[in-house]
């Protein structure tokens, strides 16, 4: 408002603050593709600020009581609501226990202050390359569902991210939980991520180790290219090779030659395969020392 | 336009507020709060950060409707009596005063704000917990030096106040 101008402000809309999900559901068939759901806001209103978005209309889900639920189920999962703010994540101490890598992405996510409004959720429908809780979330594997005009459906978390800020989700759908898979006491994972203090993540990696007779890996990356990205070649090393520095090493090294980096402002595609070479053995480190 | 009724440092304000307007807009321009500081817009600098409904915002990325009903504190209403205009110096704002922790000022509102709020919370925060509570702030003059040897006096102040009437509850 003060300066007038784009950037400073935010395009007009009108404000929607439905108490129910029956209600925000009614709003969204409505106003379909002139809306956009808000969680946090973090992420939408730089969006508009920047004319990257101008919805006609914004439906804010914060008042809806049960989209605010983290609920640990032994045996289940975790179910966590769209409204669950990463602070709150952090705090859980379900997550610190059996999913430490989402516990380590959210709780060195940005600054305190964004971590008390950012949705968990919401960084997942963003789909902004650079936010550390997807490779997190795709690592520890689980269902997106999803609330619409249709019907209820789950989409698996591993092909939720289509593209750069783009969500396997319809105009008039809602996200109204993510579901993480139970995890078994024999599975290890850990978050590492490289970036200056509160920054954007240069790159980043989310591992998860089921031990075990069959060695069950997952290695996704984050912040190296337009997606978070798995490295199938290196999670092939790891599941099958004798635990020892020599098959960490060779994991890192496939990991960085198979992983697609970009080039940008943050840093160029050599660097990024450096750091992805750096992170990986760091990660997994962690995962067998424990 | 919608009517809109927000409690700022313990006083009741109405307001038409459009749908489109930040909090900070509406607590600077509006309501005339003038320690909240208009930056970088968008989230990254800290310095809009306020207390709404006792959690630390910035305020650049909250709506102002989404204040409506609610509570907001700024740096003017962290005073012993909880208002704005009354009392004098807090103990934080005079040790920010006597380290040399501000320079230009611009960030001060935000950081005795911010470590207001992390002393409330947590009396004898260690370094790397006050590291984190104001890593979302930036101040621009560099003065984090500063900043941390002032939160560090408030501490010391308060273990010898809580020692001595330790001290005092003994005897």
């Amino acid at each position: 408002m003060s300066f007038g101008s784009p950037y400073f402000t935010l395009p007009e809309f009108t404000y929607h603050h439905p108490n129910n999900l029956e209600e925000a559901m009614r709003l969204l068939e409505t106003h379909g593709e002139e809306a956009k759901v808000m969680g946090g806001g973090v992420g939408l209103l730089a969006f508009m600020k920047e004319r990257l978005m101008s919805p006609a209309h914004v439906i804010d889900i914060k008042g809806i009581r049960e989209l605010k639920e983290l609920k640990y189920t032994s045996g289940i999962g975790l179910s966590i609501g769209a409204c669950v703010t990463l602070a709150e994540v952090a705090q859980s101490d379900a997550v610190k226990h059996h999913y430490t890598a989402l516990h380590e992405a959210v709780s060195g996510a940005a600054d305190p202050m964004i971590r008390g409004r950012a949705t968990l959720v919401g960084n997942l429908c963003e789909a902004i390359p650079w936010v550390d809780s997807p490779p997190a979330l795709i690592a520890l594997g689980g269902a997106v569902r999803v609330n619409g005009p249709r019907g209820g459906r789950e989409v698996d978390l591993g092909n939720c991210i289509r593209g750069p800020v783009d969500i396997d989700l319809q105009p008039d759908e809602l996200v109204t939980h993510l579901v993480l898979s139970e995890s078994p006491p024999s599975r290890r994972s850990t978050f590492q991520k490289f970036s200056a203090g509160s920054e954007f993540s240069v790159a980043s990696v989310a591992a998860s180790v089921l031990l075990g007779r069959r060695r069950e890996v997952k290695l996704v990356y984050g912040g190296v290219s337009s997606t978070p990205l798995r490295s199938l070649e290196a999670e092939k090393v790891v599941a099958e090779g004798e635990v020892s520095e020599a098959m960490i090493q060779k994991a890192a090294q496939v990991a960085s030659r198979s992983v697609e980096c970009v080039s940008d402002v943050l840093a160029s595609a050599d660097y990024r395969r450096h750091l992805v070479q750096v992170l990986t053995t760091k990660a997994l480190k962690r995962v067998f020392e424990r | 336009m919608r009517e809109s009724q927000v409690k700022v440092n313990g006083q009741i304000r109405m307001r038409e507020v459009k749908d489109n307007e930040l909090l900070l807009d509406l607590l600077r321009d509006r309501l005339e709060v003038k320690s909240v500081k208009a930056a970088c817009w968008r989230g990254e600098c800290g310095l809009c950060t306020v207390l709404l409904n006792g959690e630390l915002v910035k305020s650049c990325l909250v709506l102002a409707v989404e204040a409506s009903g609610g509570e907001v504190v700024t740096v003017e209403g962290t005073g012993e009596d909880g208002s704005s205009g009354g009392g004098g110096l807090t103990e934080i704002q005079r040790a920010f005063m006597e380290h040399g922790a501000s320079q230009c000022g611009f960030c001060t509102p935000a950081f005795v704000l911010t470590t207001h709020e992390l002393l409330r919370r947590n009396p004898s925060p260690t370094e790397s917990e006050l590291r984190e509570a104001v890593s979302g702030l930036i101040c621009r003059c560099g003065t984090y030096n500063q900043i941390r040897e002032a939160v560090a006096a408030v501490k010391a102040h308060d273990r010898r106040s809580v020692s001595k009437k330790l001290v005092e509850s003994t005897r």
